[in-house]
């Protein structure tokens, strides 16, 4: 897989320094983890992260800090605690996703709706992220060939590109790569022959169709 | 998880009370004003091998109150922040095992385990209802480079750092406003007296200008 579209510096950098709201940052988070070159981006922006912090005036700690930190850490088996929790958890609610085409490891801890019809050939699943209510994930499943009606964001629109391929009257977007819209582009990405195209998508601010009766569809699925 | 701290044969294992005399931090280095990032490193390698609780006081000395700075320079109210900057001294005696000098600086590390600390202390908050779910690891990635990528990473590290300090004035401010000020970029734009698009391609200016400084011209 060769990856053409990458996060922009201003969002990999928001996202490095952990100051991404939590929809935009799985979506990063789902990009970098299969993409090498913004692993590298990131891990420079890390060190970046970590220059600057030593360059920080220091904020003196309670007396009794250190002492406190090290009854903390004889107090707790942690190992074992952690283990045995995540061997609890109950399986997550997915939507079948085709042969080949893993799960994002940034998702590992959200559920999603089952496919949900959206129009011919269009299917659609909410993503709930445990530690985010608010945030407007989902997933796109769209069938070769077919077209998403035209809108604009009146925000932001992220999307990570899971399997499939689409164009968007910019460009190609294929598995692995990552578009960022917003107001300035009216687009209508169409789905390339091969298969279906899925995408994973996190919305701030609304979706703005440009027709009525995808205006109504829009707000029906509360995109 | 235990069996990467294990001493050597011939060391005493690990026990709580490891004795002093067998710490490699020596009491002046431990005084000292500004440790090396070679002190730092060797202290993250003993407190990682050996369980060096001395190594680790160190480590805390130097770091806990920069970290503590961090959280309140990114609005965290002081005893908040003075608790989390414990927790985050916690998880790193507990992720020392992880720590890899080839990998990433002392410092880089460090930074990594405070800001995954925060987003998930800030996520807990942000959603009561599934706590339970909410104090597994934050989505940020923990990025595992191809072995050949380790080799040249210390060295790049130190480029890097190099580096910034060739960066405008403009440039370097806008990324320490991103790391360490409360704002967002749309803020960061206010406050400049800057366009947000101007803030977004200051920031991948300052990027690639780094770049430069390390690659050459864009490759």
């Amino acid at each position: 897989m060769t990856i053409q579209h990458h996060p922009d510096d201003d969002l990999l950098l928001a996202h490095a320094a952990g100051r991404l709201a939590g929809g935009p940052a799985v979506l990063i988070a789902s990009h970098v983890e299969l993409c090498a070159h913004c692993q590298r981006r990131t891990t420079e922006l890390e060190t970046i992260g970590g220059a600057l912090l030593e360059e920080l005036s220091p904020e003196a700690l309670a007396p009794e800090a250190l002492a406190r930190t090290l009854a903390a850490i004889d107090a707790a088996p942690v190992a074992d605690a952690v283990v045995s929790k995540r061997a609890r958890q109950a399986p997550r609610r997915r939507p079948a996703l085709p042969d080949g085409v893993a799960w994002p490891r940034a998702l590992q801890h959200c559920s999603a709706t089952p496919w949900r019809w959206l129009g011919p050939g269009m299917r659609w699943s909410r993503v709930t992220l445990p530690h985010d209510a608010a945030a407007n994930v989902f997933l796109l499943r769209i069938g070769a060939g077919k077209q998403l009606p035209e809108h604009t964001h009146s925000d932001c629109e992220l999307t990570q590109v899971l399997c499939g391929t689409f164009h968007d009257g910019r460009a190609l977007f294929g598995p692995g790569d990552f578009d960022e819209a917003d107001r300035s582009f009216h687009h209508q990405p169409t789905v390339q022959p091969g298969g279906d195209c899925i995408c994973l998508a996190s919305v701030s601010g609304r979706v703005l169709f440009k027709g009525v009766i995808a205006r109504t569809l829009g707000a029906l699925v509360g995109m | 998880m235990n069996t990467a701290r294990q001493s050597p044969a011939f060391l005493p294992s690990r026990t709580k009370s490891r004795a002093p005399w067998l710490s490699i931090v020596t009491l002046h280095q431990s005084r000292s004003a500004m440790p090396t990032s070679e002190e730092l490193n060797e202290w993250a390698q003993a407190m990682a091998r050996a369980g060096d609780r001395q190594a680790f006081a160190a480590l805390f000395k130097h770091f806990a109150p920069r970290v503590k700075s961090y959280l309140m320079r990114l609005g965290t109210s002081e005893p908040l922040a003075e608790e989390l900057a414990q927790e985050a001294m916690v998880n790193m005696w507990r992720k020392a095992p992880t720590f890899d000098a080839g990998r990433a600086s002392v410092s880089t590390w460090i930074f990594t385990i405070a800001r995954n600390l925060r987003v998930d202390h800030f996520r807990r908050q942000g959603n009561r209802a599934v706590e339970a779910d909410a104090d597994e690891e934050a989505d940020l990635p923990d990025l595992l480079p191809q072995p050949d990528e380790q080799l040249h990473i210390r060295q790049r590290e130190a480029e890097l750092r190099q580096a910034f300090l060739q960066l405008s004035a403009d440039q370097a401010q806008v990324l320490r406003l991103s790391f360490y000020e409360e704002q967002p970029h749309s803020q960061i734009a206010r406050e400049l007296g800057i366009p947000l698009g101007t803030v977004k391609s200051r920031v991948r200016l300052a990027m690639n200008h780094l770049r430069r400084l390390l690659d050459g011209p864009e490759r």
